[in-house]
């Protein structure tokens, strides 16, 4: 039986950027951006939707002068990555 | 990367595994450039104090181990600021962390040599039936493996855990068997095996 995959991780761009903030404690902005070769713009939207659902918190601070935005994921997008997981190996095991 | 209403099981597992996987390359690659700033410190200081200690003056010249420490924070600081901007991660502190225990150990016990070799503090240790004779180098090779091999079973590395063993017990025995200043050349050795080597390889080999 194939187990729900929940359609805000099963999205390539938001299942990289929380992919890449497991390994992290906290990543900033222009880091996840070249990480994923992602445009800004479509970037700051999937960040906006993660962080809406609470699968991760944006801190908006200062690096010197340099405004700098940070994220981090949070316990609920831990948990929902780790059902991700869980989910997509019923997939694999077929 | 866009997105994809069509996302395969094998294609989520391989953005998962990707990014991953480059988020462990970038933590490696910044480790890969402090075990290179520091070996090169201690390679160079290590000669630099065997000369002058055979050519002008004596054992004096190891006050200048506390020079390499500033010289080693100026090279961090300078590491720091040209580091891929990763944030903080588990295998990052605990490479750190690693080193900074390192550091308190080997930096209290020298400094405690130091001040008693200065003559500012007056202990002598002493056995039941003489004195104890303790080969700083022999420790301090020991520990620079042990740090060595844990930071390369941290970072999966098996070429940095080879060059920790050979480091550390190489050095441990070999320290044993020479006298005075020629344990500076064996330093010297242990730093080349235990940090540049493997932070060299390390470093190309996770190069873009």
């Amino acid at each position: 039986m194939f187990k729900p995959l929940d359609p805000l991780l099963h999205s390539e761009l938001r299942l990289a950027v929380m992919s890449l903030l497991i390994s992290t404690e906290e990543a900033e902005f222009p880091y996840i951006k070249e990480q994923t070769g992602a445009t800004a713009g479509n970037l700051s939207v999937q960040i906006d939707k993660l962080s809406a659902a609470g699968y991760i918190e944006v801190e908006k601070t200062f690096k010197g002068k340099r405004p700098c935005t940070l994220c981090r994921i949070t316990p609920t997008g831990l948990k929902a990555f780790e059902e991700y997981i869980d989910a997509l190996k019923s997939y694999l095991e077929k | 990367m866009e997105e994809n209403k069509n996302l395969t099981a094998e294609r989520s597992l391989e953005i998962i595994t990707e990014q991953i996987e480059r988020s462990r390359r970038t933590i490696t690659q910044n480790s890969s450039k402090s075990l290179i700033c520091w070996g090169v410190c201690v390679f160079v200081f290590a000669l630099l104090i065997a000369y002058l200690w055979k050519n002008c003056g004596g054992p004096v010249w190891n006050i200048l181990w506390g020079a390499m420490w500033l010289f080693g924070c100026l090279g961090e600081w300078l590491i720091s600021k040209h580091k891929e901007p990763v944030g903080p991660s588990f295998v990052g502190k605990t490479v750190g962390q690693v080193w900074a225990i390192f550091g308190i150990f080997i930096g209290a016990i020298g400094l405690f040599f130091c001040l008693n070799g200065l003559g500012l503090l007056s202990v002598d240790f002493t056995l039941p039936h003489g004195h104890l004779y303790i080969n700083l180098t022999s420790i301090i090779s020991l520990c620079f493996g042990i740090a060595s091999t844990t930071t390369g079973a941290i970072l999966k590395n098996a070429f940095m855990q080879i060059c920790g063993l050979i480091a550390g017990l190489g050095g441990f025995f070999v320290a044993l068997l020479l006298p005075g200043v020629e344990q500076l050349y064996v330093m010297a050795a242990v730093a080349l095996v235990g940090l540049i080597l493997p932070g060299v390889a390390v470093y190309l080999r996770n190069k873009k």
